[in-house]
């Protein structure tokens, strides 16, 4: 568990009775940042299925079964947020979460169909290799959450792969 | 006289605890692909000797991190279940991977850089293995219900 109390400004009562703000706060731990990234990271493939999925849905074809594939994996990522944001201690009146360092990967949305679908395999690959990246410098039982997300996200990649060439056929056949 | 300083308690059984869950699935596929035709037990055979692979390298890590007695493979295990059929052989597959990613992150929470990022790697392989035979994929490989519980926060 990561506390992120170190985002706060702290202010100290002088000697002579007045308020003084100290200088400047004291930067985040390294482990809270690469927390911050790995939520932020999170959310935006969360982001990415939704807008797959709501492009299936309005495209009127057959959105069933490419439902049926990436909503169990949208959920998945849910779970991983879920499971990344507990071990973050927002003290009152900090902001909601850490702000990333760096961007997270592939600002472009994905596409509709079957390229939506590449995208968001080859969104899936970054972003096991990412977590991976994490995992080297993290606290024992962080280090252990980033192998098992990274692990999950490598699974979902074969799944988006058949989906992918399911697509293909169904556009092409 | 070896010069070699006396490997940490917590690696050594760390990587003890990973070879012998490697020991039981080399033997639980040896069940699981008798009962298993055509590319079910050809997969079965290739995660097989994925096994016996990553068994020998622990072995050798085991060796390198001057453990004189790596854990040695039992001459029969019981298994987790009974085996009649396909579908319980592919039901035992599933959980021998889960057992195997398990063993493998008490490797990634080891502070040595190379057997934590050997440990992640193992995990990846076995959540692929078992996410193929169970026919669908976890959010957490590995990681048990308990691990996953909410953390205490500090008392305010």
């Amino acid at each position: 568990m990561l506390a992120a109390a170190a985002m706060l400004p702290l202010a100290a009562v002088s000697g002579c009775g007045g308020v003084d703000v100290l200088d400047a706060p004291p930067s985040r731990a390294p482990d809270v940042i690469m927390l911050g990234e790995a939520i932020a990271a999170e959310q935006l493939l969360i982001r990415w299925y939704t807008a797959v999925l709501r492009d299936a849905g309005n495209a009127g074809g057959s959105p069933g079964g490419l439902t049926a594939v990436l909503e169990p994996m949208l959920a998945e990522h849910r779970e991983h947020l879920s499971q990344l944001k507990s071990r973050l201690v927002i003290p009152v009146g900090s902001a909601a979460s850490p702000s990333p360092t760096r961007r997270a990967a592939k600002p472009a949305g994905p596409g509709a169909g079957s390229a939506g679908v590449a995208f968001l395999r080859d969104a899936e690959q970054a972003a096991a290799a990412a977590m991976l990246d994490r995992l080297r410098s993290a606290p024992g039982s962080l280090a252990q959450l980033y192998a098992s997300i990274s692990a999950s996200e490598a699974t979902h990649v074969p799944v988006l792969d058949a989906a992918a060439a399911g697509t293909t056929s169904q556009v092409t056949g | 006289m070896s010069s070699r300083a006396a490997p940490a308690r917590g690696t050594v059984t760390a990587l003890q605890s990973a070879l012998a869950a490697e020991h039981a699935a080399v033997y639980g596929y040896g069940v699981v692909g008798a009962y298993l035709t055509g590319s079910q037990q050809g997969t079965a055979t290739t995660d097989w000797v994925a096994h016996q692979v990553a068994r020998d390298r622990l072995e050798a890590m085991l060796r390198s991190a001057g453990a004189s007695q790596p854990a040695a493979a039992a001459v029969a295990y019981q298994l987790p279940m009974p085996v009649r059929n396909a579908r319980e052989a592919v039901a035992l597959a599933v959980v021998l991977e889960d057992r195997v990613a398990t063993a493998y992150l008490g490797l990634v929470a080891l502070s040595n850089a190379a057997i934590r990022e050997y440990g992640a790697q193992q995990v990846q392989a076995s959540a692929l293995r078992a996410a193929a035979w169970r026919g669908s994929t976890v959010a957490f490989p590995g990681l048990t219900s308990a691990a996953l519980a909410p953390p205490r926060r500090p008392a305010s």
